[in-house]
């Protein structure tokens, strides 16, 4: 089975990939593929918040990206499915759900963000958007509550 | 620009260096960038300047503008980076204090410019429902942008191309207005070549640049095509062509909407006009309801406002996101929202700097202060830009030579010189013509400075990289 660990530098997408590993088979698993998109219309193309201490380039997103994806993709070393690192540009949801078709994919794994009201409200999660048109099942990890918050 | 290749990139085999940015893409967001700023905003203002034949201020300003989009397009093509001018002139100068400067001024420009732009919205607005106060209205413009902003929705190419094509689409309507009035015969020609010497400005030259000066504004953006550079598929072909032929296709509309605005409606009246492409609508020279056409028109328009100052919005969180991670200004600018992964500080910021603008501006405007807020910070815009179009001239001639390679596109050497003495000619007629435009200026480029010191005496080194504190669990 082909996994797509989809990341947008968060550490979110980082505890993603975490989770996958704490509790998937590798050897059902033949390769992972590491995706990240990065947005050119956005504010900020792509962030990388993996990469401590790491500085790239403030022009270079793609580098961002590259650095994020390396980052992920180090969560897998040595795990046994062979690990691919790809980066893709343009609209995050559309390009994951791509990727799954084109790599015939059987899992996606993908970050949300919180349970709070901004994900409730704000149309356009990228995880919500996945979870809708991917062609095969999707692991969506979401953080685990950590203070009450009020509501 | 630190760069440590601790992370080497992925090999060949296992990467996919998938860009998303066509060169039909790029002519779309090249075009649509550029006609959504100005022409229908300012077309009143050079009207008023040069008379009507106020046509050729568009075709000469819009002619050095592609001469810059020329050498911008050489500078892409060496540089694929998202920086733009800033880049390039760390580049040939490596300079900091230089390129510091230059990138506050272009955050200035591009603040001004949402502002020029966000009262343009609010003045064709009007049109459709007059109740609420224009600064209001405004301001309400700039939050939803920067709301959408944040959302992270911008990033439809698709949508862009839409709007590009709305854009298009209303100014057609004004040249079948134009094409309709000349086939009825009513057109006098003579009006095409009449330049008003009896005004502020006593030669024809000089009318000539006052024109030219005032449509500038409707020039630029295409500077903005830098953001997209690293994403552009053969950005060898696609920047000359897309660019510089989105420039062309661009001054070509302006040029045969100027001769259809002049031919229908007199200068006089286009030059007291808030509006003024609406009044070539209201003349009541298609056989539609003028009240429909008058609706329909300024929706338009304001969906072509909309196009261009979503770019500015988008442009400056992601300007200062790049000094922040430079450690140039305060490293909350670098912060990113972890679900929606947009610069919320930045935007935010820059959206508190803009309202300012236009609460000051309608303030003083209000105290008998004389200014036309629009050509005001449309004024500020085109200083602040000249420069740095004059710069990125300067630049592009002195790395020649230098990072060369065969994909580099270049651009001709006698036309830069071109290029680069009318910016200045521009430039010098802007600021004797509207001294007082300098001040606003110096306010903005003051913001920076500010910015630059809260680091400078607050900030830690590196705070750039620091990350924002979200516990994975597990």
């Amino acid at each position: 089975m082909h996994v797509i660990v989809a990341t947008d530098g968060s550490r979110q997408s980082l505890a993603a990939a975490k989770h996958l590993k704490s509790f998937a088979d590798p050897t059902k698993i033949t390769d992972v593929s590491v995706v990240a998109v990065i947005r050119p219309l956005a504010s900020v193309a792509f962030a990388d918040d993996l990469s401590e201490g790491e500085k790239w380039p403030a022009g270079s997103f793609r580098e961002a990206a590259e650095s994020a994806v390396a980052a992920i993709a180090a969560v897998f070393d040595g795990w046994g499915p062979k690990v691919h690192k790809r980066v893709r540009s343009g609209s995050a949801a559309n390009e994951i759900i791509k990727a799954a078709k084109q790599y015939d994919a059987g899992l996606v794994v993908v970050a949300a963000g919180g349970r709070g009201l901004s994900d409730a409200v704000l149309i356009g999660s990228t995880a919500q958007r996945v979870q809708h048109y991917a062609p095969c099942p999707v692991l969506v990890v979401r953080p685990a509550p950590r203070k009450p918050r009020k509501r | 620009m630190a760069h440590t290749a601790a992370d080497p990139r992925p090999d060949e085999e296992d990467s996919e260096l998938k860009r998303s940015i066509t060169g039909r893409l790029l002519f779309f967001y090249t075009l649509g960038d550029v006609l959504g700023s100005g022409i229908y905003v300012l077309i009143g203002l050079v009207a008023a300047a040069v008379g009507g034949a106020f046509w050729i201020a568009f075709a000469l300003g819009v002619s050095v503008a592609a001469i810059t989009g020329a050498a911008y397009a050489e500078l892409v093509t060496k540089y694929p980076q998202a920086a733009g001018a800033s880049l390039y002139v760390n580049k040939a100068f490596g300079s900091r204090p230089l390129t510091f400067l230059v990138t506050v001024s272009f955050l200035a420009a591009s603040m001004a410019a949402s502002g020029s732009l966000a009262v343009g919205f609010a003045s064709y607005f009007e049109t459709l429902w007059s109740a609420p106060p224009a600064l209001l209205v405004s301001l309400a413009f700039l939050a939803l942008l920067v709301v959408v902003n944040f959302i992270g929705i911008t990033e439809s190419v698709w949508m862009n191309m839409v709007m590009t094509f709305v854009e298009v689409a209303g100014l057609l309507i004004v040249l079948v207005i134009g094409i309709v009035h000349i086939a009825e015969g009513n057109a006098d020609f003579g009006v095409l070549t009449q330049i008003d010497t009896s005004g502020d400005f006593g030669s024809p030259a000089l009318a000539v640049l006052a024109g030219i000066s005032f449509s500038f504004f409707a020039m630029t953006g295409f500077e903005n095509t830098a953001n997209v550079a690293e994403e552009t598929i053969d950005p060898h072909k696609a920047f000359p062509r897309s660019l510089v032929g989105g420039m062309i296709v661009a001054g070509l509309v302006y040029v045969l909407v100027s001769m259809a605005a002049a031919l229908t409606v007199p200068p006089d009246t286009l030059a007291e006009s808030d509006a003024a492409l609406l009044e070539v609508v209201k003349a009541g020279i298609l056989p539609f309801s003028t009240d429909l056409m008058t609706t329909l028109f300024s929706v338009i328009a304001l969906i072509a406002i909309t196009n261009t100052t979503l770019v500015t919005v988008v442009t400056q969180p992601r300007v200062l996101y790049g000094m922040a991670r430079e450690d140039v200004v305060p490293g909350v600018f670098a912060k990113i929202h972890p679900t929606r992964r947009s610069p919320w500080v930045g935007l935010l910021f820059s959206g508190f700097v803009v309202g300012s603008l236009l609460v000051i501006g309608t303030l003083v405007t209000e105290a008998g202060g004389g200014i036309d807020l629009v050509g005001r910070l449309a004024t500020v815009t085109v200083v602040l830009l000249l420069a740095i179009y004059a710069l990125v001239i300067v630049t592009c001639l002195k790395l020649r030579g230098q990072d060369e390679h065969d994909r580099v596109f270049h651009a001709s050497t006698p036309l830069l010189v071109l290029g680069l003495l009318g910016n200045l000619a521009i430039l010098y007629f802007t600021v004797v013509d509207d001294p007082h435009s300098l001040i606003w200026c110096a306010g903005l480029l003051g913001v920076g400075l500010v910015l630059f010191l809260a680091e400078y005496f607050l900030g830690s080194k590196g705070t750039g990289s620091r990350t924002p504190d979200v516990e994975p669990h597990h």
